[in-house]
């Protein structure tokens, strides 16, 4: 089965083409789960405790989480948990976040120096902290910038995590393409906030949060299909997914890697699940294998709808 | 039990009224179920249109037959799985209690009297209880737990008969709201008597994934599901 679903990103070869979106999955005390790559949580230069509670709230079809980008900090993660990540078995991809420039080349140039750490994903998109990180991948000029100053400290493929929650999403892939990157993951969570029905106040301990789960799959759609358009690079595509329709409609928009998130959450058994019908669905389109799927949608030009094309612009 | 492992499928044996609250009893399918204070994470099938996540709720009693749990229904959520006609089981997950050979005290406050019962029944000698509720209909579940618990209701806090009863020399278990174990923690603490509390914490996932459900332990936050539900009373005193 697997020599069918194999395909690759940015030179790294997969089993399958599912992985965890970055702070959906703690390996080391749940395992891969089946998964193809094992994306860490974003990991900041200084530990971050996260924000207080409330910290989820669940919406129609989804919810909002408001972590704050909870972790050990670089000096830990390094020394405590990276020589444990690189055992898992399967490719590893360190996602970094930061407030500078400076600060994620600090953190690309040491996790990039680690060998088995296969990519690096570029947060810069976390809705859940008040400056940094998604303040630069809101600005091109700011992502473009990152992108050259990141690529400058290591040669292990750079991945830009992009948020959806900007004005044209294809303008940040193509700055982040510009400056080197060697992949997009996209969606991050879309801004989002939950109201406490009995006090009327905001229910999250930050406030705001990022909206996950099947309410933003047509948003990740929209912004894999575009970016992919503007950039080719390969896509991570993520927002969402919880069956193997799900997958193969993100992969024809533009994704070449899936990401489960807030489905896995539901159901850790879910990889195992959508791996056997992706198969079946894959034949049943007439593809022979996860990598003529990529893009598909958008060969397909008399299928494009015309109108809207003109009604986005 | 796996992550990996689909999630079970187990059949409504019966819904019941016990006072406020509502019983959910589901025949098991002689899957393990761990020990009192451990928790599973429940899925209603068919599944609810306004309820996306499932719901973390320690048993109020298991074996290999049924699986029961007092359901405090608040919500789309929780309303879902008492009408459910199945419930996706994930679990046991999380710690339990750790069972001492030693007399106890068992402290509820509200829904955290939910677990208490089979607690009750797995300790060596029947144990004293003092449960807080908040009025006579929430208070009906307290015979669950003991043939002779000692009922405070509102606005009466269950620490005051507490604070009558230390020193003990046993271990007190407790479950319920965050300010009433915190004071339990303290009062236990106070006198040098060991003490579990069972804290409750919203979880997307219940495995460590989603780190939704951080609570002070160790004077930082970290996540109950994989620290917790139960600890060491001392552990949310730093």
């Amino acid at each position: 089965m697997s020599a069918d679903l194999r395909t690759s990103l940015c030179g790294i070869d997969l089993e399958h083409p599912l992985v965890n979106g970055s702070g959906t999955l703690d390996a080391l005390v749940a395992g891969t789960l089946g998964l193809a790559a094992f994306v860490t949580k974003t990991v900041t230069l200084e530990p971050r405790a996260g924000n207080p509670p409330v910290r989820i709230a669940e919406t129609p079809a989804g919810m909002v989480n408001s972590i704050g980008l909870a972790n050990p900090g670089l000096d830990r993660f390094c020394e405590e948990h990276l020589p444990r990540l690189t055992e898992l078995g399967v490719p590893l991809v360190v996602s970094v976040g930061g407030w500078s420039r400076e600060q994620y080349a600090i953190a690309v140039s040491r996790i990039g120096a680690v060998p088995g750490v296969a990519a690096i994903e570029l947060n810069v998109s976390c809705p859940n902290v008040d400056t940094g990180c998604i303040s630069i991948g809101t600005d091109a000029a700011e992502t473009r910038a990152l992108l050259e100053r990141c690529r400058a400290e290591t040669d292990v493929p750079l991945l830009a995590k992009l948020s959806p929650s900007v004005a044209d999403v294809s303008a940040i892939a193509l700055a982040a393409a510009e400056g080197g990157a060697h992949g997009l993951v996209l969606i991050n969570t879309v801004r989002g906030m939950a109201i406490d029905r009995d006090t009327l106040r905001p229910l999250l301990g930050g406030g705001g949060g990022g909206l996950s789960g099947p309410a933003v799959r047509p948003v990740a759609l929209h912004a894999v299909y575009h970016s992919y358009a503007a950039t080719g690079l390969p896509i991570v595509g993520m927002g969402g997914v919880a069956s193997a329709q799900d997958c193969l409609e993100l992969m024809a928009a533009g994704a070449c890697v899936v990401g489960l998130g807030t489905a896995l959450f539901r159901d850790p058994a879910l990889p195992g699940r959508i791996l056997a019908e992706l198969l079946a669905l894959l034949a049943d389109h007439g593809f022979s294998g996860v990598e003529g799927v990529t893009g598909a949608s958008q060969n397909l030009d008399s299928k494009a709808p015309p109108e809207l094309e003109r009604s986005e612009r | 039990m796996s992550l990996a492992d689909p999630a079970r499928p187990l059949a409504v044996d019966r819904v019941e009224a016990v006072g406020a609250y509502t019983l959910l009893v589901l025949r098991n399918d002689g899957s393990d179920v761990g020990r009192p204070g451990q928790f599973f994470m429940l899925s209603a099938w068919p599944e609810p249109a306004d309820a996306y996540l499932p719901r973390a709720l320690s048993a109020a009693w298991a074996d290999e037959r049924e699986i029961a749990f007092l359901v405090d229904v608040r919500g789309a959520g929780t309303r879902a799985l008492v009408d459910a006609a199945s419930v996706e089981v994930r679990g046991p997950l999380g710690t339990g209690f750790a069972i001492a050979d030693r007399p106890a005290l068992l402290v509820g406050g509200g829904i955290g009297a939910a677990i208490l019962p089979w607690l009750a029944r797995e300790l060596p000698q029947p144990p004293r209880a003092l449960l807080g509720f908040r009025s006579e209909a929430h208070a009906v579940c307290a015979a669950l737990v003991s043939d002779e618990p000692t009922v405070v209701l509102d606005p009466v806090l269950v620490t005051e008969p507490l604070a009558r009863l230390l020193p003990f020399d046993g271990v007190v278990y407790a479950c319920g709201p965050d300010p009433m174990l915190h004071a339990v923690a303290a009062l236990c603490a106070e006198h040098d008597v060991e003490c579990q509390v069972a804290m409750e914490a919203a979880m997307a996932c219940g495995y460590g994934a989603c780190y939704g459900c951080a609570v002070q332990i160790d004077g930082v936050w970290k996540r109950l599901c994989v620290e917790g539900p139960v600890l060491e009373a001392e552990r949310i005193l730093a």
